[in-house]
């Protein structure tokens, strides 16, 4: 039986809503009351696990669910041995450098070296601040990263904005775009190879379902 | 307390005769490759043992193996010496300057330790590893390819494994079809199809029918006859047509021989043909594969291998090259599995003789009767117990639940007939 990894948070619904579209019907998990984290879809040929959108790729590189879904910004953070097999084209994001709007900086290199940035995605930011040349000490925290610049232990942070609402909320600005993200389906790269459960053909019929151009490019 | 020490020797002495303790683990891991070291043997295959410290150079083959891999020593000198990641490259070393004077073909083994660098971002990922594999040097073509799959499960059967899966590919047909993609573009394409990174395909910027070219060849697995027909209609170079011709070969050989009532033990039960089996890097020329068996905890890859027939080149002082390949098993992934079906021994054996002498003084002719018994034919396990506790009943007690059947009580008054009261237990 094939076993799928779906994030909790942002993605869950329409993840939900894409399985449904193709007769997999998993969304008890939407149900308030439930507490379940692996259930069964009720025509018995599938089964998924509620995981942390951290943990999807942990669980499918390691072969416990065949498939899962989950951010490019997670995949970019983690680089799990995973297969990405289709952009799934919602949960759209993007991974943004933000400082307090009263600040003097408007662009990430106007930041003094050795600031001090306050992020969840820890290896992103210090590859994108590596590739401007500026040295910086990245502080990792694990939510409400805004409070980083507010309480005055970061110049800037590092994280992902959807609307843009909480930033404006909390008096920060967007300096720079490090990357666009989507929710992307992964795969168990044996289990894909060796098509295990008729995995193929499940991936080919999600992928028809979805049809949509990459809206991001790696990098 | 007396009774408390016999306790804890006995609590002890299980420990490290059960399941899972060291020397059960190195007792199932030494009935694997005792069972393959026969195997290889019967194929004519001979050993051979190579350096676990190596020059750098040497163990990262001109590229092939990406340094990062290699676990480096500290070293005072200029050179810049590490451990094996795998002996492929090791055993191309050490046989290329010999091949010139040697009858073609080689067919060597080993058994041995490699070392790899955990994964980054894994915690406490294994560095060292056992793998237990073949070469065979000086061997091109479909017959030394049929050899070593049909070796391969020859070995696979001899464990009683007999559900498993072949993961074929061709490095060399697929890196000449990414040929006609542009140089630059060539080695992010090799990525993404290693990977199977669809998406970073999908965005790569590439033209529509180089798009296609590389999402044909990412999803270009399945039934072998099937792909096989598929890569026949496309349009291919005449080199690439004999490289098809020649995996017909190989599949039909692996096929015929399976018919056969001799060839039972050698029958591959799944094989999956997959032109998108590459590596980012390797030194793969022809075939490649990956063995996949089944675990508790999930699939795993079993053993690797393929054909490389450039690699003894590197090493050779007019880069002659000899065509190669071979395959290796990793030897953990293969206990997993075959714990998993119970396949393993669970404990140590038993001894089947305590030898106990029952007064300081007997204590030689406790180790000469021990002797004497172990000089049997067969092999036969003897202790000689050695001071705690002293009490018959506890020793009585200590053998039987330790599974020991006999015990021989030595007295100083018959040292010399070496005559002792034999009990079974």
């Amino acid at each position: 039986m094939i076993t799928v990894a779906l994030p909790k948070g942002a993605l869950l619904e329409d993840s939900i809503a894409l399985f449904q579209s193709l007769g997999l019907d998993f969304s008890g998990f939407l149900d308030k009351s439930n507490r379940q984290l692996q259930i069964s879809d009720p025509t018995g040929t599938a089964q998924a696990l509620l995981v942390r959108a951290l943990d999807v790729p942990v669980y499918v590189e390691y072969g416990q669910a065949q498939v899962g879904v989950v951010g490019y910004d997670v995949l970019k953070e983690k680089r799990p041995s995973v297969a990405h097999l289709a952009d799934l084209g919602f949960g759209g994001c993007r991974l943004s450098v933000a400082v307090q709007a009263s600040s003097p900086y408007r662009s990430a290199l106007d930041l003094p070296a050795h600031s001090r940035v306050a992020s969840k995605f820890v290896n992103s930011a210090k590859e994108y601040f590596q590739s401007i040349d500026l040295p910086v000490e990245i502080v990792p925290l694990y939510g409400s990263v805004e409070l980083g610049p507010i309480t005055g232990m970061s110049e800037a942070i590092v994280d992902l904005v959807s609307t843009g609402t909480t930033l404006r909320e909390n008096h920060l600005i967007e300096l720079e775009v490090l990357y666009q993200s989507t929710a992307r389906l992964i795969a168990h790269p044996l289990s894909y190879r060796l098509n295990s459960d008729g995995l193929q053909q499940l991936v080919q019929d999600i992928r028809q379902q979805t049809a949509a151009p990459a809206v991001s490019k790696a990098g | 307390m007396d009774c408390l020490a016999e306790r804890k020797a006995d609590g002890l002495s299980n420990a490290f005769r059960g399941q899972g303790s060291p020397a059960a683990r190195c007792d199932s891991k030494l009935s694997i490759e005792h069972k393959l070291d026969q195997v290889f043997q019967c194929w004519g295959y001979h050993r051979i043992i190579t350096s676990t410290v190596e020059h750098l150079s040497t163990l990262i083959a001109g590229g092939a193996i990406e340094q990062s891999t290699v676990i480096e020593l500290q070293s005072t000198q200029a050179e810049r010496l590490g451990l094996r990641p795998e002996l492929t490259a090791s055993i191309a070393r050490a046989a290329v300057t010999r091949m010139a004077d040697m009858t073609h073909p080689q067919r060597l083994y080993y058994s041995a330790n490699v070392f790899r660098r955990a994964d980054k971002g894994s915690h406490g990922g294994q560095q060292e590893h056992y793998q237990t594999g073949v070469e065979l040097l000086g061997a091109g073509g479909s017959l030394a390819d049929a050899e070593i799959l049909l070796l391969l499960a020859d070995c696979l059967s001899s464990l009683n494994l007999h559900s498993w899966h072949v993961v074929l590919g061709d490095a060399g047909l697929t890196q000449s079809m990414l040929l006609p993609f542009p140089a630059e573009m060539r080695q992010k394409v090799r990525q993404a199809i290693a990977r199977l990174d669809r998406v970073a395909i999908e965005a790569l910027p590439l033209a529509p029918a180089l798009r296609r070219r590389a999402l044909l060849l990412l999803d270009l697995r399945g039934r072998p006859e099937d792909i096989l027909q598929l890569v026949s209609q496309l349009d291919l170079s005449v080199e690439q047509r004999s490289t098809v011709a020649a995996l017909k070969s190989l599949i039909a050989i692996l096929q015929e021989t399976a018919k056969t009532a001799e060839g039972k033990a050698t029958t591959i039960p799944s094989l999956v043909l997959d032109l998108s089996l590459l590596k980012p890097f390797d030194y793969y020329t022809g075939i490649v594969f990956e063995v996949v068996g089944d675990t508790e905890l999930g699939r795993q890859v079993i053993g690797q291998g393929g054909r490389y027939d450039n690699l003894l080149g590197v090493f050779h002082p007019e880069q002659r090259s000899y065509p190669g390949i071979g395959f290796s098993l990793n030897i953990e992934a293969l206990q997993q599995v075959l714990a998993a079906r119970r396949q393993l021994p669970q404990a140590l054996p038993a001894a089947d003789w305590l030898v106990v002498p029952t007064e300081a003084p007997a204590a030689a002719a406790a180790f000469a009767y021990a002797q004497k018994i172990r000089t049997a034919a067969n092999l036969v396990r003897v202790e000689v117990h050695l001071a705690e506790p002293t009490a018959p009943q506890a020793i009585r007690e200590l053998a039987r639940s330790r599974q020991i059947s006999r015990i021989a009580w030595m007295r100083r008054r018959v040292c010399r007939k070496l005559k002792p009261s034999i009990r079974l237990v």
